[in-house]
């Protein structure tokens, strides 16, 4: 699934470690929803949402 | 390099494993050293031999129990995929083995070395699940 968190995170300067302790998961989590390797569960995704206090199809996008 | 702070299902996770592999060690040595001292008979020999199985029951708790407190997903997820791996490639090789033994191609496999072999193919697929992901 393609998303925008590399956009959103340089918009806030955050590293993806700084990212991965926000939302409470690994680097490695992070890196994998980042490069669309994993999808996250919508309890993450909404989490996701609101640390960067946006919607989650602002995020995501099942779109090619 | 800063030090990784281990996550709590992590740190429990090891500290419930080295627990279960110390009695281990403790029960398997008891019961090895114990039989033929005191030649056990009857329901206290079945006790004392299935002793040492207890803490790798245990440890298949602990494992299943790490991976219910993982707050991770992803993490979940990746271990949940070696677990899978580690008990397909177990079964199959074991089957396999099995039907060798039958035909008198290969030796008798002591069934108590399943478990380790289970270990070794899940920590193997622990890795090779990882390497898309680095």
């Amino acid at each position: 699934m393609k998303n925008e968190l590399r956009v959103l995170r340089a918009q806030r300067n955050w590293s993806q470690a700084d990212l991965a302790e926000r939302l409470g998961i690994s680097r490695q989590s992070v890196n994998a929803i980042e490069t669309g390797k994993y999808d996250p569960s919508l309890p993450l995704a909404f989490k996701l949402a609101r640390v960067f206090d946006t919607t989650i199809e602002a995020i995501f996008s099942d779109q090619p | 390099m800063p030090q990784k702070k281990l996550a709590p299902a992590i740190r429990r996770y090891i500290l419930r494993f080295f627990t279960a592999m110390t009695l281990y060690v403790i029960f398997l040595v008891g019961a090895v050293w114990a039989f033929p001292r005191y030649h056990p008979t009857g329901l206290l020999a079945y006790l004392l031999a299935i002793l040492p199985a207890l803490p790798i029951m245990a440890v298949i708790g602990v494992v299943a129990l790490y991976v219910t407190e993982e707050q991770d997903e992803f993490q979940r997820a990746l271990l949940v995929r070696a677990l899978l791996w580690g008990i397909g490639l177990t079964l199959a090789a074991t089957t396999a083995w099995g039907f060798l033994e039958v035909f008198s191609l290969a030796p008798h496999l002591d069934l108590y070395l399943v478990f380790p072999l289970f270990c070794v193919l899940a920590g193997a697929a622990n890795g090779i699940v990882r390497l898309n992901y680095k």
